[in-house]
């Protein structure tokens, strides 16, 4: 085992460049980093930052695979970067590594959400991405939280005490914000907004997937899938059990691993 | 009937805005044939001629997305939310579906309710003209109207003469004027009802069996004209936009934290639905119906004076601020409509004139009570000349 | 945001005739003003967690260094989403009116145009030279958090929100995104990111976008000099430079005594000062009372 190569997943998102350190199926560490409009410097903190999580150096890594928005602007000389691998490929791949029984995977990233549906080797079956108008729906949850003056899991735990069904606007997150000010003036719970607040979002990831037929099991990556609230209201919207993957973040990046080499 | 006082007969058209299918329900039970309508361009005499009670869809105010994958994104919120209530077969019930072409974006609802809401084989689509103040348009809806008649007569299994005709023209004119009369309460100093009052009685009879809401009518004006009125009038606050069956938006405007009044409401929900009368005892019956569709306040998707640019609409509403005197305007629209915000560039210059301030709200299915609150406050304080 | 409280220690309220305060209470920020006999006192900003509790937060701090207490202010108004929420105070006023109020006291009377550009919302306000609202426009929906998203836009950027404006005013070629919302802009930022366009003609394009549709709203009620800008973006040399060069008007520049996030806090004390003497003139001469 310890003879197998020590490889990374990079993905370089909108929001965030996520990076994960595995070895055959073991996975080492992981980092994420804010990609703040300057994917390569975020790409080498992430690989730089991983690597000493996981006790290595970045020059150690037997190989890196790219994958996200950004994977193009990663193949630069420092970085090291084997080969990339498109978004939709690495979502499937690392959903199907993370649950063997999955067979679509609803990724609700910080500015795009998409859903996908592959078979059981993890080849791509059906593709959606969000409408334009429900761009940036986790930049959304961030920047509200910290508004709020919460963390995100803390307004994602207060959720879950809502006892009052309050409802914002759907039409895009710039509305969705507005209006759950709006309802913090007339001087409602807070809990009861950081509800309001996941509803809209779970509204929009799943206006996304009427259009597409779904196969269980449906599982959830991203950020904002450790929002047990969210979840459970996805689950209500669509009438379909879903469940969040663990390190639901790293979806991505565990599938670029996994297409290292075209490897299985 | 026992004797009812104005506030229960009130409430009775409140529960009839809130428990619609209930009561269109109801009718069915009775053996009524029921028609849902979008937009008020559909000849509900027509239908009422043959013993069908037209139902106008309204809003069911839900927050949602799923009818993103039906209609665009930027479509109104009144057209979306049509469109949801038939995907969730609300509106099931329903013997049949008729609609006027009318703007895009309610026409699309409708195509939603036809392709996929299982009303392929129960809907009509009557051609309705958008230059309206035209020569051809008067005999082309003439036209249209006849070829709905006959579907009707055949979808009812009946046939209607002119007599039925006759008879539905007078219930609804009937209807019309005990409707004008209400509203006409508005314009006193005190009056014995609110606007919001008005307002919820208003929407209700536009799903009501037209005979039993004359009735109940009539007990109201009569319990409204020994009644006396309420405090004395405080800010006069005028509505005009689009449609607009949110009474929260109403009841916001008369509870804000100054003393303020709803005065009038110009829209197809309100005073545009009835503000008008059909011709009575005319030969041609589909003849004095198309001219009384045609000559009414019009939608501003269908008004357009040709080479001049005019807007018929606009004398309406000036001659409803000579008569109700509100101090200042508020415009109101759906969110992505079209035709009303193109309205009110033109509008603003007349209140200008007029020295009336106004302020606009957009519409949604949620209300945004505290920026709604403090548009409509700032208003008032613009009337009340308010300063340091 | 930074919250901080400042009082003049060259006043003493223990002379003043007439102690006032106004809050403003924001979205995102809760602010008061304390006036002794029209003269400015001590300030203060918070940030709004509740309404209620940030409004106590911000008199509070105001307070904190004078020894003088929220029951020996003789009149308070509170404007701002959050007024109604607020226990204290003696009457609330919208934040229009408030603008107009704050500007011309800060700017003079020739002030007839104030464009608040905050966080959340952007109104267009027009006045007489007493301050009083003749007419308002409020941003439409889809112009809704222009500034809100200049914050996220300079955390994306890993940048100042201080700093974005100067360096979007250092390029003079720079792609052209879409202004009509900044879900768009944003998104098509990114992508000029994933275009390797430059970071600072990306900061420049996203800038110029939102002052362009700044610039329509504006537009939509019209200018009448003098024109006066105030809010958060009022800061924003990026914002204000294009938008002025797009409306071909310019504003006032801003004093260096008054914060422009201070004008509608300032306004709702200054009403409140006024309402109090109304109300004392009404008392000591009743046969006067009425409307001035």
């Amino acid at each position: 085992m310890s003879k197998e190569k020590i490889l990374a997943g990079l993905d370089a998102g909108h929001v965030n460049t996520k990076v994960i350190i595995m070895r055959g199926q073991e996975i080492l560490g992981y980092c994420t980093v804010p990609t703040g409009f300057d994917v390569v410097a975020a790409a080498q903190t992430a690989l730089n930052d991983a690597s000493d999580n996981v006790g290595i150096s970045h020059g150690e890594l037997g190989g890196i695979v790219a994958t996200g928005i950004f994977r193009d602007m990663t193949k630069v000389p420092p970085l090291n970067v084997t080969s990339t691998v498109p978004e939709y490929v690495a979502d499937a791949k690392g959903a199907l590594f993370l649950n063997k029984n999955s067979r679509t995977v609803i990724d609700i990233g910080g500015n795009i959400q998409k859903a996908i549906r592959y078979d059981q080797n993890g080849n791509l079956l059906d593709v959606n991405q969000n409408d334009k108008c429900a761009d940036g729906l986790g930049i959304f949850y961030t920047t509200i939280a910290k508004a709020i003056g919460l963390s995100e899991q803390e307004m994602s735990e207060l959720a879950l005490k809502s006892t009052n069904n309050l409802f914002i606007a759907i039409q895009c997150a710039v509305s969705a914000e507005s209006e759950a000010i709006d309802l913090m003036c007339q001087g409602r719970d807070i809990a009861d907004v950081a509800d309001a607040i996941l509803r809209f979002i779970v509204e929009r990831v799943a206006d996304m997937c009427t259009s597409m037929s779904l196969t269980k099991e449906i599982v959830v990556a991203g950020g904002l899938a450790k929002s047990q609230a969210l979840i459970k209201h996805l689950s209500s919207l669509m009438k379909q059990d879903v469940s969040a993957l663990d390190i639901p973040e790293y979806v991505g990046a565990i599938g670029a691993v996994i297409s290292y080499e075209g490897g299985k | 009937m026992m004797k009812k006082g104005s506030k229960a007969i009130i409430e009775y058209f409140r529960h009839i805005t809130e428990n619609t299918h209930e009561y269109a329900k109801s009718l069915q039970g009775k053996g009524q044939l029921l028609a849902g309508y979008m937009c008020t361009h559909v000849p509900e005499e027509i239908l009422y001629a043959a013993g069908i009670i037209p139902v106008r869809i309204l809003s069911s105010h839900v927050s949602q997305a799923m009818t993103r994958s039906y209609l665009h994104e930027t479509y109104c919120s009144f057209s979306h939310d049509c469109a949801y209530q038939g995907l969730q077969h609300n509106y099931d019930y329903l013997d049949l579906l008729v609609m006027s072409s009318s703007c895009l974006h309610m026409s699309e609802a409708f195509n939603v309710w036809v392709r996929f809401a299982g009303f392929q084989q129960k809907s009509f689509l009557i051609p309705y003209p958008h230059i309206i103040q035209t020569k051809p348009a008067g005999g082309f809806l003439v036209e249209s109207f006849g070829e709905f008649k006959q579907f009707i007569e055949k979808f009812a299994k009946k046939s209607i003469t002119d007599d039925d005709l006759e008879r539905a023209i007078k219930v609804y004119n009937q209807n019309r004027r005990l409707l004008k009369r209400l509203w006409e309460f508005l314009r006193r100093d005190n009056p014995p009802i609110t606007g919001l009052e008005i307002a919820t009685v208003t929407l209700a009879s536009q799903v009501m069996d037209k005979q039993e809401c004359n009735q109940m009518l009539e007990q109201l004006i009569q319990r409204l004209e020994a009644e006396p009125g309420k405090a004395p009038s405080g800010v006069r606050l005028m509505l005009t936009g689009g449609a607009c069956d949110d009474l929260r938006i109403f009841d916001l405007i008369e509870h804000l934290n100054y003393s303020t009044n709803l005065i009038f409401i110009d829209s197809c929900t309100a005073a545009r639905y009835f503000w008008f009368e059909m011709p009575e005892d005319r030969p041609d019956k589909l003849e004095a119906i198309a001219e009384g569709y045609i000559g009414r306040i019009p939608c501003p998707a269908k008004d357009n004076v040709p080479g001049t640019g005019e807007k018929k609409r606009f004398r309406f509403i000036q001659q409803f601020i000579e008569d109700f005197k509100p101090d200042g305007v508020v415009f109101f629209y759906q969110r992505f409509c079209s035709p009303q915000p193109h309205d009110i560039v033109a509008l603003k210059p007349i209140l200008n004139k007029l020295g009336i301030p106004s302020t606009e709200l957009e519409l949604d299915t949620t209300v945004p009570i505290t920026r709604f609150g403090t548009q409509l406050e700032a208003l008032v304080e613009i009337i009340e000349r308010v300063a340091p | 945001m930074n919250e901080y409280s400042s009082v003049n220690k060259q006043l003493d309220w223990r002379r003043a005739k007439v102690i006032v305060a106004g809050v403003d209470s924001g979205a995102v920020s809760s602010k008061a003003v304390i006036l002794l006999d029209g003269q400015p006192y001590a300030f203060s900003q918070v940030r709004t967690r509740t309404p209620k509790e940030s409004a106590f937060s911000a008199i509070n701090a105001a307070l904190a260094k004078t020894h003088l207490g929220l029951q020996d202010i003789h009149y308070i108004v509170a404007t701002g989403c959050g007024r109604a929420q607020v226990p204290f105070t003696h009457k609330t006023i919208s934040e229009i009116a408030c603008s107009a109020a704050g500007a011309v006291h800060i700017w003079g009377p020739t002030v007839r145009t104030v464009l608040d550009a905050g966080g959340q919302s952007c109104k267009v306000i027009h006045c007489t030279e007493k301050g009083r609202v003749t007419a308002f426009l409020w941003n439409d929906k889809c112009a809704e958090g222009i500034g809100r998203s200049m914050e996220v836009f300079a955390d994306l950027a890993k940048k100042e929100v201080t700093e974005i404006g100067n360096i979007a005013l250092q390029s003079d070629q720079f792609p052209k995104i879409s202004d009509f919302c900044v879900v768009y802009a944003r998104s098509e930022a990114l992508d000029l990111i994933r275009s390797k366009v430059p970071l600072e003609q990306v900061i420049a394009a996203y800038h110029y976008a939102m002052a362009k549709r700044i610039s329509t709203l504006v537009a939509r009620l019209g200018v009448k000099k003098d024109f006066v800008i105030i809010g958060g973006l009022a800061k924003n040399p990026g914002i204000i430079d294009w938008l002025e060069s797009i409306l071909l008007v310019s504003s006032l520049a801003p004093k260096p005594e008054w914060d422009p996030t201070l004008t509608v806090t300032l306004g709702a004390a200054l009403f409140a000062d006024a309402f109090y003497r109304r109300q004392q003139y009404n008392i000591s001469a009743p046969n006067t009372a009425g409307k001035p």
